[in-house]
């Protein structure tokens, strides 16, 4: 009997070594890096100064216009993804032939990583890309898109839910399937109509996988940085420049480990208050 | 919903009609790749500009492409090398998250409930808050083009971890205590008995650590910098990046990174599906 005591211990070790290893020990160094500064000329000693990195972004109107990316992507993004992946979910949820093949098919975006879908939407919208053939056919102007001040963000939020919707549906349409087939069928024997089986019926109880995506797309969005690291490097003048980019750009091209760790802690900290509203919202509607 | 067939004619055709239209909006861009892939380089732009349906079909057919890109460029070892990475962290990642789940799920131990706390808090920090500080360590202990660097720290994995628990708490008890009583040993129980009734949850949380190693791209650009220790997502977009580029090896390249995942999970997708979905519902 002694020896059952050790066992549990001894499965779980190897997993949670690595855990607090690769996953926790690198957050509290974050935390840790966030309040210091690299003096280069004391030959890159590391000198505590508190909160002075976050009163440096503070300051800073590059660190402000990254936020003001940030939070227009997703007051965009979130809301039009989530929309649409509903709209996609409802789509392959209807029971006519074939849909397995679709929902086969709409599988495909979600296994393709998101640098092959960032490249190849670099392409399509190139100057001279298939998107510009195709309005040029149309008798319309040829648009900049990725290279605009005015397109490059509408462009990323583009290529972005064209990667994201068919993801976040996967888990509206498993909704969907959760709800017992005799609950529509009472409805339509009450006579119940279309717009109030969606409002009264549907969307009541879809609450938590709604939920989920909501919280989930929110934090994935938050943290978007792949597509704007290859298709416009933050461009042009900053509109693309999001904040994980802008930490980024801070830790690895410029090699401010301080203020780029303290723009990651401050989106973390965001994003905790973020789910936590979110998740407080869904569930005082109980 | 209604039952198959219920539907009106006018409804079914204003389904597919909408399914026609995201289908097109989704797969157009693979399709031009696909074509472009197969057309000479000089001739990619021929009709996409003024445009034509005939953009869609390679002009002159040639394997060109994929010839050069496995033949000089050495594609070819590329994607030999990221499937042995993708396969060892589904390998080891696999071993460690299911010994950890059977462990949370199948035991009472003190501290069982924090250190599984641990593990949710770990699958909802994202990776991303982690990868600076992590790269700094990495470099510190000089694993930096090492193929321990790249690995190893992508074989903590909270999701997979949780997903072998939920998995292990459905198991009937009676099962395991029957072979406790005559004495098997728990390493045996593992093996012979947990493992054969355990092949969906297995096969999800293989397919979503293939994923994670395979389409991994931020990580490698970190830490793998040399060219013997280029992976695939790595290869494709320094590519695009060149001053001069080869279009059509491109998408040849960026077609073979999509396909090796979607050959993978197409068929497994039911396993993949419900893995992926069931860390939303019951997380």
């Amino acid at each position: 009997m002694n020896k059952d005591k050790i066992v549990p211990y001894t499965l779980i070790a190897p997993a949670l070594l690595l855990l607090i290893l690769y996953r926790f020990w690198p957050t509290v160094l974050g935390l840790h890096e966030s309040l210091f500064t690299t003096s280069f000329a004391q030959g890159g000693k590391k000198i505590f100064i508190g909160p002075g990195n976050f009163i440096h972004l503070w300051n800073d109107p590059v660190f402000w216009s990254s936020v003001i990316a940030t939070v227009l992507f997703n007051v965009i993004a979130n809301p039009l993804q989530i929309f649409l992946a509903y709209i996609l979910a409802a789509l392959l949820n209807r029971k006519v032939k074939g849909i397995n093949l679709f929902r086969g098919l709409f599988l495909i975006p979600v296994a393709i990583s998101i640098n092959v879908s960032s490249i190849i939407w670099k392409l399509m919208l190139d100057s001279g890309g298939l998107v510009n053939g195709i309005l040029d056919r149309m008798g319309l102007a040829p648009q900049p898109f990725l290279l605009s001040v005015d397109q490059a963000l509408w462009s990323v939020i583009w290529i972005s839910s064209w990667i994201g919707v068919p993801f976040w549906s996967l888990f509206i349409l498993a909704g969907f399937q959760s709800i017992p087939r005799q609950v529509y069928e009472a409805a339509a024997i009450d006579g119940v109509s279309s717009p109030q089986r969606t409002f009264r019926i549907t969307l009541p109880l879809m609450k938590n996988s709604l939920a989920f995506v909501l919280i989930a797309d929110t934090v994935a969005n938050f943290l978007l940085f792949t597509p704007v690291l290859l298709l416009t490097g933050g461009g042009p003048e900053l509109s693309t420049n999001v904040a994980m980019f802008e930490a980024y750009r801070r830790g690895m091209i410029y090699g401010d480990l301080g203020t780029a760790s303290g723009i990651v802690m401050m989106l973390l900290c965001l994003i905790i208050i973020v789910v936590g509203l979110q998740s407080l919202l869904f569930r005082e509607k109980k | 919903m209604k039952k198959n067939g219920t539907y009106s004619v006018s409804h079914r055709i204003l389904t597919y009609a909408f399914l026609f239209i995201v289908f097109i909006i989704v797969f157009i861009p693979l399709l031009w790749s696909l074509s472009a892939s197969f057309t000479p380089n000089n001739r990619i732009y021929e009709y996409v500009a003024p445009f034509s349906w005939k953009a869609f079909v390679p002009v002159d057919f040639t394997p060109e492409a994929y010839g050069i890109l496995f033949g000089e460029r050495g594609f070819g070892i590329v994607v030999l090398r990221t499937l042995v990475i993708s396969l060892l962290t589904v390998v080891f990642g696999g071993v460690v998250a299911f010994a950890a789940g059977f462990g949370f799920a199948r035991f009472r131990f003190r501290g069982r409930n924090l250190l599984f706390g641990l593990v949710m808090v770990s699958f909802m920090v994202p990776i991303e808050v982690t990868v600076l500080p992590l790269y700094i360590m990495i470099v510190h202990s000089g694993w930096v083009n090492t193929w321990r660097g790249v690995v190893i720290p992508g074989l903590a994995n909270g999701l997979v971890i949780f997903l072998f628990r939920q998995f292990f708490m459905e198991i009937p008890g009676s099962m395991l205590e029957a072979a406790r009583v005559d004495g098997t040993s728990w390493l045996r129980i593992l093996r012979s008995i947990v493992l054969p009734v355990s092949l969906p949850v297995t096969i999800g949380a293989s397919l979503i650590l293939f994923l994670s190693a395979w389409n991994n791209y931020f990580w490698p650009l970190l830490v793998a910098t040399k060219p013997r220790f280029r992976l695939v997502q790595v290869a494709i977009s320094m590519a695009i990046q060149q001053q001069q580029i080869y279009w059509n090896e491109l998408f040849a390249g960026a077609l073979i990174a999509a396909l090796v995942p979607i050959v993978i999970v197409l068929p497994l997708q039911k396993y993949y599906v419900q893995s992926v979905v069931s860390s939303g519902i019951k997380g």
